[in-house]
């Protein structure tokens, strides 16, 4: 990755994305994006597992899931398409809180050396 | 003999390794390669200890099931030694049934953020180099389907360009008798044969 312009581009990758554009990704870009993502999952370990924490008690509305769902939301409102039924599904209130805490587990697995070989199979598998 | 201790922490779970090292190797005396004891303590969850031969099912376990979680499969895990099952999607319950005769299995319901912690811990033991146990947990082997997607350029470029040149090389072959032809010649040859 030689600059922040670069993963910029490789971001309007995402299909949900509302500017969408089709570049082919290498392996070499995809092993680095993965790179990328494990680095940002060690750093936000501590909050990603607070959040998951929030869920498993009994009372439902924590003030940091909340919070965190509320931003989420609004992010994916600016940036994608709302046309697509994906995006749809991910706004979807009853259904989103299983795709989130699914995406929270999965980026919480991937922390180490291991966890990066990890997140590289289950990207190949999806 | 004293024995070395390695702890690896994650938040709220420690995973301690007691053992000792191979001097027939000649490894480092901070080196553990014959485990004696290992101790998972989970904050507020009664002490899990073993011997080496239970570890790594244990540590398998772990693995399988959290790759079951997030594949969306139906995350079930049983064993003689361990069973995970799922209560919902916040909470699991383990089950370690002890080898010994007579001693009740010691159930426990773990979240998320113990089964991650727990995990991570697992995954610190793999990675470190002063201890050394058969290494386990995330295998390099994809699918079928992944390699295919992998190699498909190497794939595409070995299936086309062997036929591709066998072609190239027949054109160009064949090509070099146009010169050996001459129709005029030919039909000279023919009339002199049949006169009619």
């Amino acid at each position: 990755m030689p600059n922040k312009v670069t993963i910029w581009k490789l971001r309007n990758n995402n299909q949900l994305r509302k500017s969408y554009v089709n570049n082919n990704i290498n392996l070499d870009e995809f092993d680095a994006l993965i790179k990328i993502t494990v680095e940002m999952s060690r750093f936000l370990y501590p909050y990603f597992r607070k959040l998951l924490q929030s869920k498993e008690d009994s009372y439902k509305n924590s003030v940091i899931w909340n919070d965190f769902k509320k931003r989420l939301i609004e992010l994916i409102k600016e940036r994608f398409n709302l046309d697509s039924m994906r995006v749809k599904k991910l706004l979807n209130q009853t259904e989103n809180d299983e795709i989130i805490i699914k995406s929270l587990l999965i980026l919480s697995l991937c922390i180490s050396n291991l966890g990066y070989q990890r997140l590289k199979n289950f990207l190949f598998d999806f | 003999m004293n024995q070395n201790k390695l702890s690896f922490h994650q938040s709220s779970v420690s995973l301690e390794i007691i053992g000792l090292p191979d001097y027939s190797n000649n490894e480092n005396k901070d080196q553990i390669s014959i485990i004696s004891q290992w101790k998972l303590i989970i904050i507020d969850k009664p002490l899990i200890e073993g011997k080496v031969e239970h570890l790594g099912p244990i540590m398998d376990a772990f693995y399988i099931y959290s790759n079951l979680l997030i594949k969306n499969e139906n995350p079930i895990y049983e064993s003689k030694l361990i069973d995970i099952k799922a209560e919902n999607l916040h909470i699991h319950n383990v089950v370690l049934k002890s080898s010994k005769p007579n001693v009740k299995p010691l159930i426990l319901k773990i979240g998320n953020s113990l089964l991650l912690d727990t995990i991570n811990c697992f995954d610190q033991l793999n990675e470190s180099s002063r201890v050394r146990i058969k290494k386990i947990g995330v295998s390099n082997n994809f699918a079928k389907k992944i390699r295919f997607g992998l190699n498909t350029k190497v794939n595409f470029f070995n299936f086309f360009m062997p036929p591709f040149i066998a072609i190239c090389s027949l054109v160009l072959l064949s090509s070099t008798f146009i010169y050996f032809f001459n129709p005029v010649i030919d039909k000279e040859k023919n009339e002199l044969i049949n006169p009619k």
